[in-house]
């Protein structure tokens, strides 16, 4: 079973401005969390503070909104403590007027249980490169 | 009703004020009724009525009608895993998406 939310905006800005919304963290602690530090490519090490949730993760996919078309697409899991991780996909598009921005968080349960431990966000239980890995594998 | 309808009802539900009020009323005692609702706020019965109605609908209250009254009282569980999960994750990313909206205005 996946649990999952979706939403979708339109932002009066180019898709590269709201890329770079999206990824630099000075910018990403104005609306994702207070703090955030992103190690920007495939498996890189994530971090999100907010207030005194801090959550661990990971990067999965970096594809800044290319040419001429302006797609671009982030991906990265989260959890906090004692949570099952989960996914978040942000996916720009260009809209008439700006861009459309497209969240999707999933928790994709079955997965993570076939990933097996470590589900959860706790200190030093968040999975390591083979999980990582498994995990990328899986989630295509 | 699947899990996001579910999550779609109880949202639409708590969207307003008044009804969240009465909802923090209820929540207080075993039961209650419109008439003892609506003579302590400051809300007509039939509008009451009308809140606890949406707020039954959604599954947050059950109803029992006893003689001329309804009883309502809160749902112990009204939601499940997912949809609890759902309401929490989905109210987060509203209001990421409306800073992140409110910081890329010209």
């Amino acid at each position: 079973m996946t649990d999952r939310i979706e939403r979708e905006l339109e932002l009066p800005s180019p898709s590269d401005e709201v890329w770079e919304a999206l990824t630099d963290p000075e910018r990403l602690a104005g609306w994702l969390a207070d703090e955030v530090s992103f190690d920007l490519r495939p498996g890189g090490d994530a971090s999100f503070r907010d207030g005194d949730t801090v959550r661990r993760g990971w990067v999965e996919e970096v594809s800044p909104p290319d040419r001429p078309a302006g797609v671009g697409r982030l991906a990265f899991w989260w959890a906090s403590d004692d949570e099952p991780a989960s996914r978040v996909e942000l996916t720009l598009e260009p809209a008439p007027g700006g861009t459309r921005l497209r969240v999707v968080e999933s928790r994709p349960l079955e997965l993570l249980d076939a990933i097996g431990s470590p589900l959860f966000g706790s200190g030093s239980a968040w999975p390591g490169p083979q999980a990582r890995s498994r995990a990328l594998v899986a989630s295509r | 009703m699947d899990a996001t309808d579910q999550a779609g009802a109880v949202f639409g539900a708590l969207s307003d004020p008044t009804r969240r009020r009465l909802l923090a009323a209820i929540a207080g005692r075993p039961t209650a009724t419109a008439t003892e609702l609506a003579s302590e706020l400051p809300i007509s019965r039939q509008a009451v009525i009308k809140h606890l109605s949406a707020l039954a609908d959604a599954g947050l209250l059950d109803r029992r009608r006893t003689g001329r009254e309804v009883h309502y009282r809160v749902t112990p569980a009204p939601l499940s895993d997912a949809v609890s999960w759902m309401a929490e994750v989905g109210g987060q990313w509203d209001d990421r998406l409306a800073a992140l909206k409110k910081g890329l205005q010209p």
